[in-house]
């Protein structure tokens, strides 16, 4: 752990007291008032660039949601800063797109870990260094899920860096590029997660990945409705993982 | 079906829980804590002994040395029945802050060795299962023993990364132990990985026989074997906790 810092963050614009030993990490801006109105209360800290933090409490625990923008090259500088400032776990909370059939709309995806198909971490370490959440802010995320009842699938997600290379809007046969990380039971695509979790073990920090699925990406996706309130159940199983973290005598 | 080339297994020779010691020799070692054993098969450095442990059907399979032999006993073992696969061995501490013979519990491993790397792009994580891992620790913490849990790394060439290596090898081990990779072995990344894939669980619970930074202090002898019944203990009882209840 640095030393505590007096002078704000570069990037998030924050110090030490800043945010809840728990930080929550969405990648849309949006989904930080999504938070916000979950929780029994919230004031935004800060926004400056695409890193908005809000810190508030839930059943008395504090907990915080700070934007980190997409991709790993802004999610890597929104977790070494709020290391610098006293986080002890961080939780990512977005959305995937699934590549496996049974891997649906309305599913919620825990990661174990995840393929480092960036570059970011890369930077860090070595490929061989593997990206594995953190087991406790796991087994926190599956109690969440049961508590809630909300259907989740725990497995290895693939990150990656070109959206338009292995998304439904790529260009070119993108089934045929996924084609291996389908056959070795990868179970949906997104965009920061092996970084958060090389950065977290390196660091001492616990890091864990909540994730509202898509459809299968070859498939007809759901309405803005659906996905908006899929989004909700999401953040709401991260904030309840905050809230168990903190219970467990681990933030 | 014909028995497997290598491990010399039908299927039903094994408990749904092997035990992998890299050393032959160990195999008996860890068959003599189960309530009762049989060796069932012996080709190479393949060792099989299957017996039961507090009514919970196990097995041990020896691997050898090293990630290609080990690809192999995988490959084979879940043709035969194996669905979790717990290595229990030995390995070079990392960490300063570490104590010679200290336990240790993988959660993942760096992916140093080339057997991996045939099967899957580099990327891919070797992850532990988390039900073995979790077994693995509150069995730990049933009889009082605190493991170092965390990542570590497999690789393939001894002497080149050990206490007994040749030249700086702390120079080439500074990036893991920045990184706070614990310590060094041969086999676990490509058990994580082949595992994942194949859909059986995999843990690895290791003992810390030599330290990097202080070779002189190697764990051997009684103390050694003390040790390793330890962990055999804490692998058996995770066995019995993976065990479908009833």
């Amino acid at each position: 752990m640095p030393a505590a810092h007096e002078h704000p963050q570069h990037h998030i614009n924050m110090v030490k007291g800043d945010v809840a030993p728990t930080v929550l990490i969405p990648g849309d801006p949006a989904r930080v008032l999504v938070f916000a109105e979950l929780m029994d209360q919230a004031h935004k800290v800060t926004e400056k660039r695409e890193y908005i933090t809000y810190t508030g409490t839930k059943d008395g625990v504090p907990i915080s949601c700070t934007c980190t923008g997409l991709g790993c090259p802004p999610t890597a500088i929104g977790v070494e800063e709020l290391w610098h400032i006293g986080a002890k776990n961080i939780i990512r909370i977005g959305t995937c797109g699934s590549i496996q059939p049974h891997v649906r709309a309305g599913d919620l995806v825990i990661a174990t870990g995840a393929v480092r198909g960036e570059h970011t971490s890369e930077e860090y370490i070595s490929m061989e260094y593997p990206a594995v959440a953190d087991y406790r802010v796991v087994r926190a995320l599956i109690d969440a899920c049961r508590k809630l009842d909300f259907p989740y699938h725990l497995g290895i997600i693939r990150t990656h860096d070109a959206y338009y290379m292995e998304s439904p809007r790529a260009s070119g046969d993108f089934r045929a590029r996924l084609q291996p990380w389908i056959d070795m039971g990868v179970l949906c695509l997104e965009n920061e997660s092996s970084a958060l979790f090389v950065i977290s073990s390196i660091s001492g920090l616990r890091a864990g990945t909540i994730l509202a699925a898509s459809n299968p990406i070859w498939e007809a996706q759901p309405s803005s409705e659906e996905w908006a309130a899929n989004i909700r159940k999401m953040v709401q199983a991260g904030i309840e993982a905050a809230r168990l973290l903190h219970e467990r005598g681990l933030a | 079906m014909e028995k497997q080339h290598h491990i010399q297994l039908l299927p039903g020779d094994v408990g749904e829980t092997v035990f992998l010691p890299g050393d032959p020799h160990r195999a008996q070692l860890i068959a003599e804590h189960f309530d009762s054993a049989q060796l069932v098969a012996h080709n190479r450095q393949y060792v099989t002994y299957t017996g039961t442990y507090r009514g919970v059907r196990v097995s041990v399979t020896s691997t050898g040395i090293g990630c290609p032999a080990l690809a192999i006993a995988v490959e084979e073992l879940v043709k035969v029945g194996g669905k979790n696969l717990i290595r229990i061995g030995t390995c070079g501490i990392l960490q300063k802050h570490m104590e010679v013979g200290s336990i240790i519990v993988a959660t993942a491993a760096v992916r140093g060795d080339g057997t991996s790397r045939e099967y899957f792009p580099l990327e891919y994580p070797a992850v532990a299962n988390l039900q073995v891992l979790e077994a693995l620790l509150a069995s730990a913490a049933a009889r009082r023993v605190q493991p170092h849990v965390g990542i570590i790394r497999s690789h393939d060439a001894f002497y080149v990364e050990s206490a007994l290596a040749r030249g700086d090898y702390l120079a080439r081990d500074k990036p893991w132990i920045e990184s706070n990779v614990l310590a060094v072995e041969n086999e676990s990344s490509t058990l994580f990985t082949l595992s994942t894939v194949r859909g059986c669980r995999a843990g690895t619970i290791l003992v810390g026989g030599g330290h990097h930074h202080f070779p002189e202090r190697p764990v051997f002898g009684d103390a050694m074997e003390d040790l390793l019944h330890q962990i055999t203990q804490i692998g058996l009882d995770a066995a019995v906790r993976l065990a479908p209840a009833g």
